[in-house]
């Protein structure tokens, strides 16, 4: 397990599993596995996925953000659009856009299993990779 | 920063940049950013008959015609500006017409209560920064108002709610169905999903009289109780509770009356028009009604709202401003505006332009031409144009009033 935790967490590459790629009798099982990790591709460094379809502009999720409401108490904080240089979110052209995943809580070593903006999502446009 | 003219939440914060002819906008909800990014779409061209021709010739036939008429009823005017507002009221007013605009429909009703003192009413300043219970009545702020519940109401920190929505808040969704506002209902929350707003409203009745409600027995003295731990909750009321209340505004005013008794609740209405209360204030001032006015008669009525007008073929011209009554009225109804003199002053292609006998195409308040609305709770928010354009409303109200 602890292998495709680094996969999911993009520490190691599926890839590097060379059985997996040498071996022809694990044909079915990688490409079942390729299809799995088919959504990484679309996440962000934290596991975030935005579907803007389905977003409206809500802006929900800039405003919860508890680290946007550290770092930008007067703008984002009380429900403005972001005034920070690099948000983690912004709403761009009526949807919501990840500017900076770098300022996350779920992101690095030491993160944090934060969902606020998820939670706070009715219409499901932010997702995770975990679920 | 600009301000969006896309709801009645009138958003000041929007960022709008032009680079190599490309539009970016910044911080607006899917709704609000349409309006700026598709500005040059669909645009009305002026025509007389539904032939295209040069504006002065358009705009020449639809003097013609308010001069000619002995009945004009005035429609629309809730997406422009006070200042255009305030000079077809002035049009209105100097030809002894009737005048209306979608709020009569809408929640001009509200607007007048609030304006008369009967319904007691706070800004989203105040609801920022010190309401803890806020409903949401017969109104999904996700879709209508997209940044409602972000930018005033449940999600912003405040003063007085530092400790965001998890702990210094408790929202309260009332509706038919389980709308995508009302999945927000989770921590320190209540829906209610109701049949009969008169039911929630004894059901409220019986709890503030000490006796046990006759539905939800836990959820409602549960919400009464939650308001009186704090000095300041609010209602958004929407068209939900409007036509739940079946005209029943007395039972309404009375439970608010009696919840006043026990905390304070203020009501601001949750309606979508940019500056709908900014016209039914104008026509306060001026009349001491909100709509459905006749100068001729000197009153307001229900006769006198614009699809009634239309029903009992009241009008021989019509002067529609930024509304588009073939869309939005009765087709029964609106279907006589082919048979009438029509005047559509619009920015955009709409249904009622196509079957207009005058189009005049104007500029988009709030993009292409500045001013002053109104937002839902009273306050006024100043436009600046982020395009230019030299015909708008104003314009075209003041060349229609030379001739009255």
């Amino acid at each position: 397990m602890a292998f495709a935790f680094k996969v999911v967490n993009r520490e190691k590459k599926i890839e590097e599993c060379t059985p997996l790629f040498e071996e022809d009798k694990y044909k079915k099982q990688r490409e079942e596995l390729l299809k799995l990790l088919e959504p990484l591709k679309e996440a962000t460094e934290t596991g975030l996925i935005v579907d803007e379809d389905k977003c409206v502009g809500c802006a929900n999720c800039i405003v919860v953000c508890p680290v946007h409401v550290a770092e930008d108490p007067n703008g984002a904080g009380i429900g403005r659009g972001p005034t920070i240089e690099n948000p983690i979110l912004r709403l761009e052209n009526g949807v919501v856009k990840v500017v900076n995943m770098h300022l996350c809580r779920r992101y690095g070593k030491n993160r944090i299993l934060c969902v606020a903006c998820r939670e706070n999502c009715p219409s499901d446009a932010i997702s995770f990779l975990e679920g | 920063m600009f301000t969006c003219p896309g709801c009645s939440c009138l958003c000041d914060d929007i960022v709008v940049k032009t680079e190599d002819g490309k539009i970016s906008v910044r911080n607006a909800c899917r709704r609000g950013a349409g309006i700026f990014l598709n500005h040059n779409l669909s645009r009305a061209k002026p025509k007389v008959n539904g032939k295209e021709t040069d504006f002065d010739d358009a705009l020449e036939k639809a003097r013609e015609l308010i001069q000619q008429s002995k009945s004009l009823a005035i429609y629309g005017l809730d997406t422009t500006t006070l200042e255009a507002q305030k000079l077809a009221i002035e049009l209105a007013e100097k030809k002894e017409a009737f005048i209306d605009d979608n709020s009569s429909f809408c929640l001009g009703d509200f607007v007048e209560m609030i304006l008369k003192g009967e319904l007691p009413t706070a800004t989203f300043d105040d609801v920022r920064d010190y309401a803890y219970v806020i409903v949401y009545w017969g109104v999904d702020p996700y879709h209508s108002l997209s940044r409602h519940l972000s930018r005033f109401s449940y999600y912003p920190r405040g003063k007085k709610r530092q400790r965001g929505y998890e702990e210094d808040r408790f929202l309260v969704v009332i509706d038919v169905r389980r709308t995508h506002t009302a999945m927000l209902c989770k921590k320190n929350a209540k829906f209610f999903q109701v049949r009969d707003d008169l039911e929630l409203i004894n059901a409220f009745n019986q709890v503030l009289d000490g006796k046990a409600p006759s539905i939800f027995p836990q959820d409602i003295p549960r919400v009464v109780k939650e308001m009186e731990k704090s000095d300041f909750n609010v209602i958004f009321g929407g068209l939900g509770l409007k036509y739940g209340l079946k005209g029943n505004y007395d039972m309404f005013k009375e439970f608010m009356g009696k919840l006043n008794a026990r905390t304070n609740v203020y009501f601001i209405p949750a309606g979508c028009h940019p500056n709908m209360r900014g016209f039914n204030e104008l026509m306060f001032e001026k009349t001491g009604s909100v709509n459905k006015y006749s100068f001729k008669d000197g009153k307001s009525s229900n006769d006198f709202a614009f699809y009634n007008l239309l029903k009992n073929d009241l009008i021989d011209t019509a002067l529609v401003i930024g509304t588009d009554p073939l869309n939005s009225l009765p087709f029964e109804y609106a279907k006589k505006l082919a048979k009438i003199n029509t005047i559509v002053v619009d920015p955009r292609v709409s249904f009622t332009s196509e079957i207009a006998d005058v189009v005049l195409p104007s500029a988009i308040s709030g993009v292409e031409s500045g001013g002053t609305m109104v937002r839902a709770d009273g306050v006024r928010v100043e436009l600046k144009p982020v395009f230019e354009r030299e015909i708008n409303d104003e314009f075209i109200l003041k060349k229609l009033l030379e001739v009255v």
